[in-house]
């Protein structure tokens, strides 16, 4: 199933607009709102054989996609179109962030990162050498999750006091026991296969408050692709990324003891539930000395995650500079209490 | 016309500068006629005589102090730190000197370092003691010549220190210097580096339910509790050797601070 949304005004094909939140037609400036937006003019085509392949409802060509794409472009006539089958089922995602980040702010932002580099190489502060830039919606999974934590631990309290011609040191042990429940509300973990999991988690947080229920509208003219991974495969990530947060939950609750030496703890976490929703990410592909490089924004905020090229004489030259100075800056001191520089 | 202008206004600086140097050259000159090494046990030779004097000289005037390096074998009878006293009456009574001065009796085997008026203030009973402490087993081992011109080093840098400061203290050594320096630049580098892929902008709150999160339960029980004590460490550090005899008031009521070894 392919869906197609045509202009109810000039026919031209429509797509997401991220400033407005809205349908908006490129050619005649047409907006109409995502919620009511009249069935007449989504096209939806069913392919008879698997659904692996797709014509464009536009101009007729064959809309060639990896198994993962759930929304793309049509290579000849540049119509965005939304696979619909993909996105049923099992495979509906319920909820959406659609994009606030425009083409044109990306690619400002991306230009602005490139400029403020104080470590990247010269010449890639200022050439424009965006080679590929792609709206995705990255599926992910949000898990609501419940958690009880039993810990033991050992704290001691010390004290030191002067008697006669003694300096005393009193340590005093304490059995510490606490009972815990923690909950936490949509963890996002990645479930792309071809995004990096540590770049996925740089992008975090997302503003909740814009979550949209699913509508195909928001895809079009993106790209997004569906999960590879389900809810249950990656439980464990999501358990390893609240870790952390557990952890430190704990020892916030132990307070006033100069030592905490945990003796066990006890963690049970279980899932209470978990949605898949689509999360925007602006990606933009660019090359320096014949290497990709892949940088990383986060399509509701704003926040730009990507590892530069560094250039190690810039490095050496902040090395030494910092270095250099804090050097100087001690032997000034030095100078000032009397001590010369030599 | 514009040239020659010019060339008259440098001409002037330069001659203003030229004359503002002489008086400085003559006094250095006046001054080399001193004698600042006083050799009466006869164990140091012409040339070393000569550079410690060298020494001397240049420290002299940059300090406004004179070093003074003193040595006997046969003191009268007199204690090293009164031979030392009634030198520095004989010597600079007159002109209330600035003077630091080491004095060494051969016969009891006693070093005695001292300082008068702005050599007091900058050579304390404690700089003297660390000054000792450095230059004293060079004198043990003989080697009278390297503990002298360590002498005249070590006063000189010290008398360049505010007073109150300890001119040993570890950040002034140009090897910790360099080392902290480098230390604060690896840091700050890395750091940097770090963050040129994008800070972790999550925390611990960031998913926390803070409503439904909570402790149940909580047990803080006292078990026991330990106590080690050691002897509170004496001020008076007082050892085999080192009899800091401090300061002291010569004959003619000059004060002066002080320190003593023996070797």
């Amino acid at each position: 199933m392919l869906i197609h949304y045509k202009c109810p005004n000039c026919g031209d094909d429509m797509a997401f607009d991220s400033q407005s939140g809205m349908l908006s037609c490129p050619s005649c400036g047409r907006y109409d709102n995502i919620e009511d937006f009249s069935e007449e003019y989504i096209t939806s085509t069913f392919s008879e054989d698997e659904a692996n392949e797709y014509y464009c409802e536009n101009c007729g060509a064959i809309i060639i996609t990896e198994a993962e794409t759930t929304a793309t472009t049509c290579s000849f006539c540049d119509a965005g179109v939304v696979l619909g089958d993909r996105l049923s089922g099992s495979l509906a995602p319920a909820k959406v962030i659609p994009f606030k980040i425009s083409k044109d702010e990306a690619k400002q932002a991306f230009q602005k990162w490139c400029g403020n580099g104080r470590l990247t190489p010269k010449g890639f502060m200022t050439a424009n050498r965006i080679k590929g830039m792609t709206g995705i919606y990255v599926p992910f999974w949000l898990y609501d999750l419940h958690t009880k934590a039993k810990v033991k631990a050992v704290g001691t309290k010390v004290r030191t006091y002067t008697r006669g011609n003694y300096i005393y040191t009193e340590t005093k042990y304490y059995d510490v026991f606490r009972d815990i429940n923690l909950n936490y509300v949509k963890v996002p973990v990645d479930a792309s296969r071809k995004m990096s999991d540590a770049r996925m988690d740089l992008l975090e947080p997302f503003d909740y408050s814009e979550l949209k229920d699913f509508k195909t509208p928001y895809l079009a003219g993106y790209i997004a692709e569906k999960y590879n991974y389900n809810n249950k495969e990656l439980f464990p990530r999501v358990k390893k990324k609240i870790r952390g947060f557990i952890d430190s939950y704990i020892r916030s609750t132990i307070s006033g003891y100069s030592s905490v030496q945990f003796k066990y703890k006890n963690i049970h976490t279980k899932q209470l539930h978990s949605h898949y929703v689509l999360f925007p990410v602006w990606m933009v592909y660019y090359d320096y000395n014949n290497k990709d490089h892949t940088f990383a924004m986060n399509g509701q905020t704003g926040k730009v995650v990507g590892q530069p090229p560094i250039s190690k004489g810039k490095v050496a030259a902040w090395f030494s500079g910092i270095s250099g100075s804090a050097f100087v800056a001690m032997k000034l001191i030095t100078f000032f209490l009397g001590g010369g520089l030599w | 016309m514009v040239n020659q202008k010019l060339f008259s206004k440098v001409w002037f600086i330069f001659t203003v500068f030229v004359f503002c140097l002489l008086p400085i050259k003559t006094d250095v000159v006046a001054s080399a006629s001193k004698q600042f090494v006083y050799d009466r046990a006869n164990v140091l030779t012409e040339e070393e005589i000569a550079e410690l004097e060298r020494l001397a000289n240049k420290y002299r005037e940059k300090r406004e102090t004179d070093f003074i390096i003193l040595i006997t074998d046969d003191p009268d009878g007199k204690d090293v730190k009164e031979y030392m006293q009634d030198f520095y009456d004989d010597k600079y009574s007159q002109s209330d000197g600035n003077v630091a001065i080491l004095a060494m009796d051969l016969e009891e085997r006693d070093v005695y370092v001292a300082g008068f008026y702005k050599a007091k203030k900058h050579l304390d009973n404690d700089r003297i003691d660390s000054l000792l402490e450095q230059i004293t087993p060079d004198l043990t081992a003989g080697n009278y010549y390297e503990a002298f011109h360590s002498f005249m080093n070590i006063a000189n840098r010290h008398m360049g220190f505010k007073p109150g400061i300890d001119p040993e203290w570890i950040f002034f050594k140009w090897w910790f210097q360099l080392i902290v320096s480098l230390g604060v630049g690896a840091l700050i580098v890395k750091m940097m580096l770090r963050h040129t892929g994008g800070k972790i902008t999550v925390n611990e709150r960031t998913y926390r339910d803070t409503n439904r999160s909570r402790v149940l339960q909580r047990r803080d029980h006292y078990v026991r509790k330990s106590v080690t004590r050691r002897r509170k460490p004496s001020n008076h550090s007082g050892g085999g050797g080192r009899s800091s005899g401090g300061g002291g008031i010569t004959k003619g009521g000059h004060s002066h601070s002080g320190g003593r070894r023996s070797f």
